[in-house]
């Protein structure tokens, strides 16, 4: 008998129609790692909450099939046999604190309180549990205030203070920027070392191709395949089963290039580094000046400050227009401060900000909104209408709209991120990613001649990202100005035309997009890394670098070779 | 992030006293006088514990809570003075506004206790973390349960208020104003409470996941990492006011006999 | 229904919702202020825990948030009000368990009989405590001058209190209904009594 059985499992919420799991069958060894994926609603985290005996005891709702763990019957265990056999990480660090800790070292030990370990033993396992997951120098902070990926392993050494043998991981950097996602990965190949079993749900592909043994892809409840990465990522029918191959996989299949002994295609940076070759098309640069680009953002020497005392932004002076501009950076580089001055929000403590002419500073918030659009980066902070027509018509009713125009211009913007199905329903019952859709929408039916987007693509998987993508080229199209705030490079080169590096309130680059990307001292200061394509191209040798992998098969297609 | 606790976190004698020695401090200071039952017995309560106050430094800390009650004592004041039912005798007039004396000797007697009960209850949460408080009652015999609602409300109060200020800029940005007449103003409540009240509740399913998985339901009685026992100045503090409690009750019905 | 009627479950959904509660309670009072409205509002989360928990849950919020309330601020003077605190909790609940929070007009009657049970509870308290006053100047000035015209000190205190708690209850529970409409299904079936496991 393998070490984790999973038999017939099928599972339905209360008060829902249809069942989130529909039979899955699968057994995992000792010490592997399975990377579970599969587009949004296709069951990971139920599969993932079943793992610990939440589905069913904690939700109820009808269940069926089983999970055994070296012998012990998930679904009927105690939950003090659980909590030493499997652990699970959630998504949202600070959610899974138990907030009742106001030290790391507390929170660290606040599992183990509860089951009755001894207080030596205690100590000596939060110590060791501090140290496997470097975080010891914040033994004595408050683990609310730390960074994402500080507190995400905080969260993680909670869990694996209690020693459990297998640790289930709920997208676990889908919150985090790139340096948090970084140490978090670090983190878990730490543990993976240690020979813990590990279960991850996670979208950022590349990574679970790296480090998984296996793949398991999940569809509508079913377990579409369950197999290497190599063989799963080499399926020709990802596409219709709603996620997208690494990067690295979907270049060489582009370019056609198969691993020879397998005849797979490869999943890894190195992989199709060598697979791959020197043998790679000359990338075409997109030519922007095919249409007009109208001058918006005119900044002249800002700075500012929260405090009184340490600027957060330092003389700045910056001229925006039309095109689609990305502005990238680390977390306290100062990106939101940055565009929360253009909209209004803050006021520079010295400079100006102009806008088509027009001085933004001397204007308030209100007066504001109907030429700026902001989607902030949680929807949560702003939806809170029970219908998602509703929640959408508040912003143009405010600026003006009459009921009627209010209601024409937000059916207009729901069809254009694709939810006018969902006009009726509570926007709380949409899942995370659907509700920043409707953020969205509720900025788009506002109709702005600027729109700035904080992080659009966090939690979407690949349609999300595609008609975030669709909305912005359609902005674009309009002549709008589009303002994002991203950490996700693959989309900033998909969708955006000039790039912005910050670092600790200043700007170090600012230029094309393709010629943004080859600043290296520029993106290593900013601690930031290129987009996955840039990165192959790089390591195959290429001097220029083709950005996404449209670039690279439009190349090939024109049949330019090096 | 800010804490709402009043704790000062500083060395002091009641600092290191246990918390049970500081609640049954609190106790004694509201037994003591009311049993002695005269206003002098409230006005040196008072003393006592604001001299307290003074020695541990926390006076300073202290000060917001008095100024807290400032109107409340003044109001007892003026409305007692003037229509206390047992209003005889004119004590002093504003004009053709008459104070009786009664009332204003009602109104100290309110007055004193009050500042009474309001320092040695000061005392005991400026020197308390809460978190700890909670944890030695735990120890003998709080449900764990009961005690992490208390302990986590310390931590979830600041966090709800926290997202206010982006929330605020949030809805701000879709034009709401926030400003200006009452009616504009009270229309924005909703749009600026909805959103956490419905992420906090959202939150709160996960939360609950995430402390199961930590065996917070699990059936083995809990450990502590922190212990803290009753040293030899807490017992000596507690012997002397349960001795001042039982002298109390002593005069009062001794002084009851006298007066039969 | 009876027996219903008071049935609480303890598990970690409820646990963790009592805190959110008080917290909402808190929020509710910084935003009115905020916003300068002459309002509280500072017993909503009391009663959208009396609605999802049942009225156990709803009076051990009410009596908590006092509790907390006073470590807090300091404010010895409010402590004693948890009675109606508690008193708030329960009625919501037992008029919510009684399906009285499903409908707009159901949900103001209700918002009546918090507002009786409140003025019950906080007059003696007043009485007792303050001889009658409730320290807001509004209310307290109305005592004065009805005290002066020669009214009975409960009924001109009744009169404080009633005067003080009519519109922001009725408010509170407004809001309290909305709130709790506005929750996603899967959020109330977590606190719904009494659901078991089916086999597939």
């Amino acid at each position: 008998m393998a070490y984790i059985e999973v038999k017939g499992l099928k599972y339905k919420y209360p008060a829902t129609e249809t069942m989130a799991l529909k039979g899955l069958d699968f057994s995992v060894e000792k010490g592997e790692f399975i990377g579970v994926t599969g587009e949004n609603n296709s069951g990971k985290s139920t599969l993932c909450q079943a793992f610990v005996g939440l589905v069913p005891n904690f939700y109820r709702g009808a269940y069926g099939g089983s999970i055994t763990i070296d012998g012990l019957d998930i679904a009927k265990a105690s939950n003090a046999e659980i909590c030493t056999t499997v652990g699970l990480v959630f998504q949202n660090p600070y959610n899974q604190f138990s907030g009742a800790c106001d030290t790391v070292f507390d929170e660290i030990a606040f599992g183990l309180q509860n089951i009755g370990i001894e207080k030596q033993e205690m100590i000596r396992r939060v110590n060791e549990a501090m140290e496997m997951l470097d975080i010891a120098a914040y033994r004595d902070r408050n683990p609310f205030d730390l960074s994402g990926g500080q507190q995400q392993r905080v969260a993680i050494a909670g869990i694996l203070a209690m020693k459990p043998q297998v640790l289930v991981l709920d997208e676990p950097t889908s919150q985090l920027d790139p340096q948090g996602s970084e140490e978090v990965f670090k983190a878990i190949d730490t543990m993976t070392q240690a020979g813990i079993t590990i279960i991850i749900a996670e979208h950022k592909i590349e990574k679970i191709a790296e480090f998984a043994d296996k793949i398991l892809l999940l569809k509508d409840g079913l377990a579409a395949d369950f197999d290497t990465p190599e063989k799963v990522f080499s399926r020709s029918d990802l596409a219709s089963l709603g996620i997208d191959p690494p990067v690295y996989t979907l270049a060489a299949e582009k370019l056609g290039k198969r691993k020879p002994e397998s005849g797979l295609y490869p999943v890894t940076l190195s992989d199709a580094a060598e697979c791959i070759g020197t043998d790679i098309p000359r990338v075409v640069l997109k030519k922007r000046d095919e249409y007009k680009i109208e001058p918006t953002f005119d900044v002249s020497d800002i700075s500012f400050s929260y405090d009184g005392q340490k600027n957060i932004i330092e003389h700045l002076s910056l001229k925006l227009d039309s095109r689609p501009t990305a502005i990238i950076g680390q977390n306290g580089a100062g990106k939101t401060t940055l565009v929360k001055l253009l909209k209004g929000l803050l006021k520079p403590t010295e400079g100006s900000i102009t806008l088509a002419g027009e001085d933004v500073v001397g204007q308030t918030v209100a007066s504001l909104s109907s030429k700026i659009g902001y989607v902030f980066q949680n929807p949560n902070d702003q939806v809170f209408k029970n219908n998602v027509m509703d929640e959408v018509m508040f912003g143009p009713l405010n600026i003006g709209f009459t009921k009627e125009e209010a209601r024409e211009r937000s059916i207009q913007a729901l069809r254009e991120v694709q939810l006018e199905w969902a006009k009726d329903i509570n926007p709380y019952d949409l899942g995370l990613s659907d509700r920043k859709l409707v953020a969205i929408a509720s900025v788009l039916a506002m109709d702005t001649d600027i729109v700035i987007f904080d992080e659009p693509t966090i939690a979407q998987d690949r349609k999300g990202k595609e008609r975030i993508a669709d909305v912005i080229r359609k902005l674009e199209a309009e002549g709008k100005g589009v303002i994002g705030i991203l950490h996700d490079m693959d989309f900033v080169a998909q969708c955006f035309d000039r790039v912005i590096i910050m670092a600790k309130g200043t700007i170090l680059a600012d230029d094309e997009v393709h010629k943004a990307f080859t600043y290296g001292p520029a993106l290593d200061q900013a601690k930031l890394e290129p987009p996955h394509v840039a990165k192959l191209m790089k390591a195959i040798g290429v001097g220029r670098f083709a950005l996404s992998v449209d670039e690279i098969e439009k190349s090939a297609t024109a049949g330019e070779y090096i | 992030m800010k804490s709402i606790s009043l704790y000062v976190d500083k060395n002091s004698i009641f600092h290191n006293l246990h918390s049970f020695t500081k609640l049954f401090y609190l106790l004694t200071m509201i037994l003591v006088p009311a049993i002695v039952g005269s206003v002098w017995g409230f006005a040196a309560a008072a003393a006592f514990s604001f001299l307290l106050l003074v020695i541990c430094g926390l006076l300073k800390k202290a000060m917001p809570f008095v100024l807290f009650t400032i109107t409340i004592v003044l109001i007892i004041f003026i409305v007692q003075g003037l229509t206390y039912p047992g209003n005889e005798t004119v004590m002093f007039s504003l004009g053709k506004i008459e104070f009786y004396r009664e009332g204003i000797m009602y109104a100290l007697r309110i007055g004193l206790n009050f500042w009474n009960i309001l320092f040695a209850f000061a005392l005991l949460i400026l020197t308390t973390k809460p978190k700890d408080m909670v944890e030695d009652c735990e120890q003998i015999g709080l449900s764990p349960k009961f005690g992490y609602i208390i302990a986590s409300v310390f931590q979830i109060i600041p966090q709800m208020t926290g997202t206010m200020s982006t929330i605020t800029d949030a809805q701000r940005s879709r034009g709401m104003e926030t400003e200006g007449k009452l009616l504009t103003r009270a229309k924005a409540f909703i749009p600026l409470m909805a959103p956490v009240v419905m992420s906090s509740l959202i939150n709160t399913k996960e939360r609950a996941m995430a402390l199961e998985i930590r065996g917070f339901n699990a059936d083995i009685k809990k450990t502590y990492l922190y212990t803290r026992k009753l040293k030899i100045s807490d017992k000596i503090c507690l012997f002397m006011m349960g001795l001042s409690i039982l002298s109390s009750i002593v005069f009062r019905v001794v002084k009851w006999l006298i007066s039969k | 229904m009876k027996k219903n009627l008071f049935k609480t479950k303890f598990n970690t959904a409820v646990i963790v919702l009592i805190p959110v509660c008080i917290g909402i309670n808190f929020l509710g009072k910084f935003i009115a202020a905020q916003l300068k409205l002459p309002l509280w509002l500072d017993c909503i989360g009391t009663c959208v825990g009396g609605v999802l928990g049942g009225p156990v849950i709803g009076a051990i919020c009410g009596a908590v948030n006092n509790l907390v309330y006073t470590i807090t601020t300091g404010d010895v003077q409010s402590w004693p009000y948890f009675l109606t605190s508690i008193g708030i909790g329960l009625t919501v609940g037992i008029m919510a368990r009684l399906g009285n929070m499903e409908k707009f007009g159901k949900a103001l009657a209700t918002a009546f009989v918090v507002v009786v049970v409140a003025v019950a509870i906080s007059t003696p308290i007043n009485v007792i405590l303050w001889g009658g006053t409730t320290g807001v100047v509004f209310g307290d000035a109305v005592f004065t001058f009805l005290r002066e015209k020669g009214v009975g000190l409960w009924l001109a205190s009744l009169c404080d209190e009633a005067l003080i708690d009519l519109i922001d209850k009725f408010l509170t529970i407004v809001i309290t209904f909305f709130i709790v409409k506005a929750l996603p299904k899967t959020i109330t079936s977590v606190y719904s009594v009494g659901d078991e496991i089916k086999n597939l």
